[in-house]
């Protein structure tokens, strides 16, 4: 961050132990403590009356182990990585064409990507089952058009999920793209021509590194959400595709096995730190890159 | 990589976001029962939607949540915002990478943590529980989008403002306040639209005492077609597009 | 600085505005299945006695099982309505008040054959609400019904992709175990892993699990045939008249929704007076014609439209009810076999 350094404050005063107090206070009882709680819940047993009981026990993670649980859990990675992939191909494309657009109308276009947002997600995924059933709009047009004979079935399918996350995040990865495409300069990419590049080299070589950080971003703010987004499967997988968010959500609402949702989300929590590394890595090694 | 293939991509895209939304305006003014065959224009869901109590109910516990927990959110944040960017101080670096963590944070996995923290301390799930839940999650969001705003701030005005006799709190005050308030606005706007959205923490720490909108529209999405919900997600767009051209129009005016 | 002011202003009346409600005397906290009480009845209710009733709701008995657990201490409920075995679950562990029958009237004109069940022996815990049978639902516009008769006719090839079951453990098992000759409430783990195995089989023809409205993926165009509970059609036919209802010849699954009140609630007065008030015919008739299931209430019945009451769907014969079973409580050790294979069976396509 290129921020002007503060001189500091003259003396050490009431308002800044206040201030720091405060800051602490929420992110310590509020994120820090609760989180522990979690991990405490996740080492105990299940208890059938009182949801935990001692002794200490790694069953639960044991379990995780099971490999009916390994399965959805890949499952459920790989339709995350599908989602993510997906508004990565709509949005790159995108993202550059935005920031290409006359200047006057930007701000347009970007309020346009949020405006859906205020309308309720779920009453976005609910619009998207109406258009998917067999007997929905969109199935209706195609067979009015001739070009199918008999309605398809994209309801309740692993695609209409996919589909409907990637409607639901997709400015999430457009947003930061664009951000990144809006700093870049164009004589690069020209420089990079001139200098005999081919089309693929320049966007291999050029184009992709210099939009790296902006990729990466992206990738984070939808894939993390895309894991845990029950209500989108619940709607549009007919409870027939699984997510880890719908495994923690079973456990703890209807299953009652505490631990066991408890590790489930501690694992979720562990995939989010490995990849916040990943992208600490990746920008490091991005910015010795440039140094040279 | 020129001519009209980039505009044909921006048209797609949007084309992909707004039918899902013209399928909601359009059903949400067919007179038939079901989504599934049109039945003539009527404005019965609509009729249906404000006859519909305990959706009214709910809109407005949503609207009360949203509110207030934005407007705590962006007090806390602001200050945190301005101890990060103000004082150096040990653990410094940890509070980003918190700050970080909670907003990278899936829902789910916030929303079982404070559930846990709520059953340890016996706090009673309802009005409560959902404001300190909402709290949580809308927080890094005002903190971050101060932060960037506060690294603009000419740090020398708040130095002058002390050096003419003002007590840190009231440089602070008056000087610093006015400079970001945009920032402040941003973050209580994305915090209002993040609690009113929010499906996957409610229902966890949400009580029987307070039911908010989402999870009463789950419910509703959940037992069959219910055309009231495409009226009320058309009223919610519209309502949205006009607050949003009346803060422009005041900007406006506040510009000239 | 003023738009802010102005939020903040709008965001302290929205807070003492919903504080208002709080503070009203006379509170109802109503917890029940979605749409499963008419507007019109909690209406009368409060215009009657000036009770407020504040209604929520759940979608599994799982869930309501789990909400009145968490919020054992605090009690935030004065009513609710689980289903079946779910009163001899929590009544054991502690979660029910007893009812006072002195406070009801018409609990004598409740049908013989629902009360005093197995899973609340006396009605110590329960009154019932709505009963009904969760058959086979086919849609004749694509399948013809005289054609069919039992559960197997699911697994038959021809309906593959085009199945749907309720997305329920006890209810789909209720198929396998039955269609195996055992009873649904089997605690024989050798039993239900067969039942298990059956089920497999049938899985790669079913399109979709769902008990919130097990009649949607019919009116969608989704599924020709599956199961569906009794009320699911009657609310169908309205939009798909060619919905129609079946008992299994190895037997339908019983169930009985029944009133329960949690221990700790804070005003159990009120909710007897509205059970009381349910139990009135006329009440309990509205809420049978209003929302498609059957009254145990006899007196209610004789009011009902004669096309309501002659509903096979609705008010089965006896002969359609041999074999039929109420599931019972099967004790912790059992539910875990249940859900052990439950989840193999879903994650294993």
């Amino acid at each position: 961050m290129a921020e002007v350094a503060l001189p500091p404050p003259r003396h050490r005063n009431l308002l800044r132990s206040a201030l720091l107090g405060l800051s602490w206070g929420w992110l310590l009882a509020l994120v820090l403590v609760p989180n522990l709680l979690v991990l405490a819940a996740s080492l105990l047993n299940r208890d059938p009356t009182h949801f935990l009981q001692l002794p200490l026990t790694l069953d639960s993670y044991r379990r995780l182990l099971d490999p009916l649980y390994l399965r959805v859990f890949l499952d459920s990675l790989a339709l995350a990585l599908a989602t993510t992939l997906g508004c990565l191909l709509l949005g790159y494309p995108f993202a550059w064409a935005l920031s290409r657009i006359d200047g006057r109308w930007r701000p347009l276009l970007v309020f346009l990507l949020i405006l859906p947002f205020w309308t309720n997600s779920l009453v976005r995924t609910y619009a998207i089952k109406q258009l998917l059933a067999a007997n929905g709009p969109l199935n209706g047009a195609l067979l009015a058009l001739g070009l199918i004979d008999a309605p398809l079935e994209l309801l309740y399918t692993q695609g209409a999920v996919i589909l409907g996350l990637v409607y639901l995040l997709l400015p999430f990865m457009i947003l930061p793209l664009y951000a990144v495409f809006e700093d870049l300069r164009p004589e690069l990419l020209l420089a990079s021509r001139d200098l005999g590049a081919g089309r693929l080299a320049t966007f291999v070589h050029v184009l992709i590194p210099l939009t790296l950080p902006g990729i990466l971003a992206g990738t984070l703010l939808v894939l993390l959400p895309a894991l845990g987004m029950f209500y989108v499967a619940d709607i549009l997988g007919g409870a027939r595709v699984l997510l880890v968010g719908n495994i923690i959500k079973n456990q703890f609402l209807d299953a009652r096995d505490w631990p066991f949702g408890a590790a489930a989300s501690i694992l979720l929590t562990a995939a989010m730190a490995l990849l916040l590394f990943a992208h600490r890595l990746a920008r490091r090694r991005l910015r010795d890159g440039e140094a040279p | 990589m020129s001519g009209r293939l980039p505009r044909l991509w921006l048209a797609l895209v949007y084309l992909l976001l707004y039918v899902p939304i013209a399928v909601l305006l359009l059903y949400s003014f067919n007179d038939a029962r079901t989504g599934y065959r049109w039945g003539g224009w009527s404005l019965r869901w609509y009729r249906a939607l404000f006859a519909n109590d305990t959706l009214m109910d709910s809109l407005w516990n949503s609207l009360a949540l949203a509110a207030a927990a934005a407007t705590l959110a962006t007090a806390i944040g602001a200050l945190t915002a301005f101890a990060l960017h103000r004082y150096r101080f040990r653990g410094r670096e940890l509070m980003h990478g918190l700050l970080f963590v909670v907003m990278m944070s899936p829902e789910i996995v916030l929303a079982i943590s404070l559930l846990a923290l709520f059953l340890l301390v016996g706090l009673q799930l309802g009005f409560t529980s959902l404001l300190i839940a909402h709290l949580t999650f809308c927080l890094p969001f005002v903190v971050i989008t101060v932060l960037a705003r506060l690294a603009g701030f000419d740090a020398r005005l708040l130095e002058a403002a002390r050096d003419l006799g003002a007590s840190e709190a009231r440089a602070l005050y008056t000087v610093l306040l006015p400079a970001i308030l945009p920032a402040l606005l941003a973050g209580w706007l994305l915090g209002f639209t993040l609690s009113l959205d929010d499906v996957v923490v409610s229902t966890f720490v949400g009580g029987p005492s307070y039911e908010v909108l989402p999870l009463r529209i789950y419910s509703m999405v959940r037992v069959g077609l219910k055309p009231e919900v495409n009226a009320l997600g058309t009223l919610l767009l519209v309502f949205s597009l006009l607050a949003l051209a009346l803060s422009q129009l005041l900007l406006n005016k506040q510009k000239s | 600085m003023k738009p802010l002011l102005l939020a903040g202003t709008i965001t302290l009346a929205l807070i003492v505005a919903g504080c208002g409600a709080d503070r009203e005397p006379q509170v109802l906290n109503f917890y029940n299945w979605s749409e499963y009480m008419p507007q019109e009845v909690l209406d009368r209710f409060e215009r009657e006695t000036g009770i407020e009733v504040v209604y929520t709701t759940y979608d599994s008995n799982e869930a309501l099982y789990a909400k009145l657990k968490l919020l054992d201490e605090s009690s935030q409920y004065d009513l609710a309505v689980p289903s079946t075995y779910y009163v001899s679950k929590m009544g054991r562990e502690g979660l029910l008040a007893p009812i006072d029958h002195g406070k009801l009237h018409g609990l004598d004109q409740l049908d013989p054959q629902l009360r005093d069940q197995a899973f609340d022996p006396g009605n110590t815990y329960s009154v019932p609400y709505l009963w009904g049978t969760a058959g086979i639902a086919v849609d004749a516009a694509a399948i013809d019904p005289a054609g069919i008769t039992s559960w197997g006719d699911l697994w038959r090839p021809e309906f593959r992709g085009r199945v749907m079951m309720t997305n329920d453990v006890r209810d789909v098992f209720h198929v396998g175990l039955k269609l195996l000759g055992h009873s649904a409430n089997s605690t024989d783990p050798a039993q239900i892993e067969a039942a298990y195995h059956k089920l497999a089989e049938l899985l790669p023809s079913v399109r979709t699990f769902n008990s919130d409205a097990p009649r949607m993926p019919y009116l969608e165009g989704e599924a020709d045939i599956g199961m569906i509970w009794n009320g699911e059609v009657v609310t169908g036919r309205a939009d798909l008249p060619t919905l129609t209802y079946i008992y299994p010849r190895e037997g339908a699954a019983l169930w009985l929704d029944s009133f329960v009140i949690p221990k700790n609630a804070r005003n159990p007065e009120a909710a007897h007076r509205f059970i009381d008030f349910v139990l009135r015919p006329e009440i309990a008739a509205l809420i049978s014609t209003e929302i498609g299931y059957a009254t145990p209430n006899l007196a209610a019945r004789k009011l009902l439209d004669p096309a309501v009451a002659a509903d096979r769907t609705l008010y089965p014969q006896p002969e359609d009810l041999v074999n039929a079973e109420f599931q019972q409580d099967l004790g912790d050790a059992a539910t875990l076999i249940y859900h052990h294979y439950w989840d193999r069976l879903k994650a294993g396509r």
